[in-house]
């Protein structure tokens, strides 16, 4: 018998529930398991340096991904994501602040909140497509902008909002390790939420009105029920990655959500991988790791260099910041397909070792 | 070839992992290359220069302060990763940090691992160590300075003794102008407060945003609203824009500027459209001649050799704000325990009407209390005269403000 490991060459699948198995070998799904068992053992060797980049990941890539479902599956553009992860974040708080509702709870309620905006603010996908969908949803970015600065009564206006920590069982995890353990929970969920979305109806549709929107409505799907839904699940996914990054650093300022982190969250999806779950996340790990890995050879070459002298601060800081987007433009130029693509071609190519062709 | 530069790049992580054991280890966060890296570059060299002076006079009681300025961006999620990355390899003693944003979003961070925060950020409610009137404690967080709201209560009592040198009749009118934005806010209630309490009529608030541009329309409201005083609470760029629209508009307002308002290199920008302007300064200009300047050009010369450049006053802030953590440093080694955050903490309590040794006339005589972070409440107003390409700044008035309990944190 065949070892299972080993996919048969050919296409041998029988059902259409084989054709849409999240995984598409056991091993594969192995693998998968097995890294989430190696994250949770992580914190006992990691440091809190490692945990909080990994924390960093986890709730970007929550957010990213709704983005990717958005932009990457359903083939709309948002250019204000970093709009509803800000509220997410200011309403987890509000709701544990204001009616003292457990913070385990107020983050998917806050999620829930999120989602209602979401479809608001969705209403014009319906009708508008391409560049015009850009504008209007650029201009949610700044009316949620400037609500967090106002609204007093929800976001703490200027002075901004307290966050408290985690507390589970009376138990506060408001260190790195506790946290790092609640955004693993959460990554898992969604990142299983959304892959399974993708062998739904709902999520064929999504697709459907991507690849081809008028053969969509004639196969009886209705564009702007489909195009809506995908703003309100995709800021569910925003509004849950804000609300971890909220309760994260305990304190969350109307300063941080401008319209460069919605940029850099369709970074991460664009480099990743459009319409991919699994790119969607390393995307993210790119951009997240891109400028602390920069920061690291800045330090080595300050220090090969030595001293602090200013000019050579001032000139590596210039460097670093160039390399970014440097980084950031080689990627789509030999890359377009994103960081999944190459992967994919890396793992065929060691499937057929040495006999590739 | 490969493998060298592999071992030689794993000799030098290798290297930089270890510190020397004796020295004291500081962060320092400023912003190079973002949003406010126009006041942020001065501010940082100034604490950079002293601190390589102090180490290279001997450090703190013989041991180094071994510190890094790292570059992020004006960028919250940079800074807390900055934050973990140091914390996670040594134990800090202090941080000297930079802006509104990395300062709110690390308070409760650094309080609860001890580790003393000078900031350049000096919203009023950091100066509130206990959590009596803001809803959030700042134990670890510490400014050298007059506090946002602090500054603007200065301007407005020089706005009244000004309205009644000037002789005008009735009430004058007060405006806040800034951006919607958690720094240019910080002061708009409190201050506002204040100017009716001292009979000036508020207006509206007037927006302009943050990032310099076209403001004619907000400089025609401003002439509409027919106000006497207008607050200008947003940084310096943005600043000039404004002042450059409102001369072409014809204003008759007199602007006063908050402590990143304006600066030496503004006003050669905005040349005669800033002639007249009032704004806060914390520490003695480049051309002072007072006894701490010596030391401060020495200091200077480290990053300027040749002693020509000339520094805006946001560098001497600087100087001051690593000499009270060094001089807080030097009290802690007395301490059992030594340089840990907690006695730095504990020696900013220690003196009062301090000023750094060597710095005198530089720095504002500041004391900090264990429930009031309020280190200084004296606020210098200074004007200037433009006219050409002759650029005159002239101290013109100096509150001296009362520690009132309930503005504490407000």
């Amino acid at each position: 018998m065949i070892s299972s490991s080993l996919i048969p060459c050919g296409q041998f699948k029988t059902s259409y529930a084989k054709d849409t198995t999240i995984f598409d070998t056991p091993v594969m799904r192995a693998w998968a398991v097995a890294s989430v068992l190696f994250l949770i053992a992580a914190p006992s060797f990691l440091n809190n340096y490692h945990l909080s980049i990994l924390i960093q990941i986890g709730f970007m890539g929550i957010a990213a991904l709704g983005l990717n479902i958005l932009v990457g599956y359903t083939g709309q553009i948002s250019l204000g994501h970093a709009g509803f992860f800000g509220f997410g974040a200011f309403a987890s708080a509000w709701l544990n602040n204001s009616f003292g509702v457990p913070v385990v709870l107020a983050m998917p309620l806050a999620a829930v909140m999120t989602t209602v905006l979401g479809l608001l603010f969705g209403i014009p996908a319906g009708r508008l497509k391409g560049l015009y969908l850009a504008i209007a949803t650029f201009a949610s970015q700044f009316i949620l902008e400037d609500f967090f600065a106002r609204a007093d009564w929800f976001s703490g206006g200027s002075s901004g909002a307290a966050a408290a920590p985690v507390n589970l069982f009376g138990y506060e995890l408001s260190g790195d390790t506790g946290f790092f353990y609640v955004v693993l929970f959460w990554v898992v969920v969604m990142f299983l939420i959304g892959s399974n979305l993708l062998r739904t109806r709902d999520g064929r549709a999504f697709i459907a009105v991507r690849d081809h929107y008028l053969s969509a409505e004639v196969m009886g799907i209705n564009l702007t029920k489909y195009r809506i839904l995908s703003f309100g699940l995709s800021s569910f996914y925003a509004g849950l990655g804000g609300a971890l990054y909220g309760h994260y650093l305990g304190f969350v300022s109307a300063e941080g959500f401008t319209i460069l982190m919605s940029i850099e969250f369709l970074g991460m999806i664009i480099i990743g991988g459009l319409g991919s779950v699994a790119g969607t996340l390393m995307g993210t790990t790119f951009m997240v790791l891109l400028p602390e890995v920069m920061e690291g050879g800045v330090s080595i070459a300050k220090s090969l260099i030595g001293g602090d002298v200013s000019w050579l601060n001032e000139g590596l800081a210039y460097i670093k910041q160039a390399s970014i987007g440097l980084a950031i433009i080689l990627f789509l130029i030999f890359e377009p397909d994103g960081l999944i693509h190459r992967w994919r071609l890396g793992r065929s190519y060691w499937k057929l070792y040495p006999f590739s062709y | 070839m490969r493998k060298l530069l592999l071992a030689s790049a794993a000799v030098t992580l290798v290297c930089t992992g270890t510190a020397q054991a004796a020295d004291i280890v500081i962060g320092h966060l400023a912003d190079l290359t973002g949003a406010t890296a126009s006041v942020s570059k001065p501010f940082a060299g100034g604490v950079a220069d002293a601190l390589n002076y102090i180490n290279a006079k001997g450090g703190v009681k013989g041991d180094k302060i071994a510190f890094e300025t790292v570059d992020y961006s004006y960028q919250v999620p940079r800074a807390m990763a900055q934050y973990k990355k140091w914390t996670s390899e040594s134990k800090l003693a202090a941080i000297q940090g930079w802006g509104t944003g990395d300062t709110e979003a690390l308070v409760s961070s650094v309080a609860k691992d001890e580790i003393p925060y000078f900031s350049a950020s000096y919203s009023g409610h950091l100066t509130d160590p206990q959590g009596k009137t803001s809803a959030k404690a700042a134990p670890y967080n510490f400014f050298y300075g007059p506090s946002y709201t602090d500054g603007c209560r200065g301007l407005v009592e020089w706005a009244a003794a000004d309205w009644k040198k000037k002789g005008g009749k009735g009430q004058a009118k007060f405006v806040h102008m800034g951006d919607n934005h958690p720094y240019p806010n910080a002061p708009k209630d409190a201050c506002g407060a204040y100017a009716k309490e001292k009979g000036f009529e508020i207006l509206n608030p007037i927006q302009y945003s943050l990032k310099p541009g076209d403001f004619k329309a907000q400089c025609l409201s401003l002439k509409e609203s027919g106000a006497d005083y207008a607050y200008l609470a947003n940084t310096s760029g943005s600043t000039i824009s404004l002042l450059k629209s409102c001369e072409t508009v014809g204003t008759k307002a007199q602007f006063m500027g908050n402590i990143w308002g304006m600066d030496e290199a503004g006003l050669k920008a905005s040349g005669e459209a800033a002639n007249g302007m009032t704004w806060v300064v914390a520490a003695t200009t480049w051309a002072d001649t007072t006894p701490g300047m010596t030391l401060v050009r020495e200091i200077s010369k480290l990053s300027d050799p040749s002693g020509k450049e000339e520094r805006p006053s946001h560098y001497m802030r600087g100087i001051c704000s690593a000499f009270y953590m060094k001089e807080a440093m030097d009290i802690a080694t007395t301490m059992p325990g030594g340089v840990t955050g907690a006695n730095i903490k504990a020696a900013m309590y220690k003196k009062s009407n301090w000023v750094p040794a060597g710095l005198e006339g530089v720095c504002l005589p500041s004391t900090w209390k264990a429930d009031d972070h309020r280190g200084t409440t004296q606020v210098m107003v200074y004007q200037a005269a433009i006219k050409g390409e002759d650029v005159k700044m002239t101290k013109v008035y100096a509150a001296e403000l009362p520690r009132r309990p309930e503005w504490l944190g407000w």
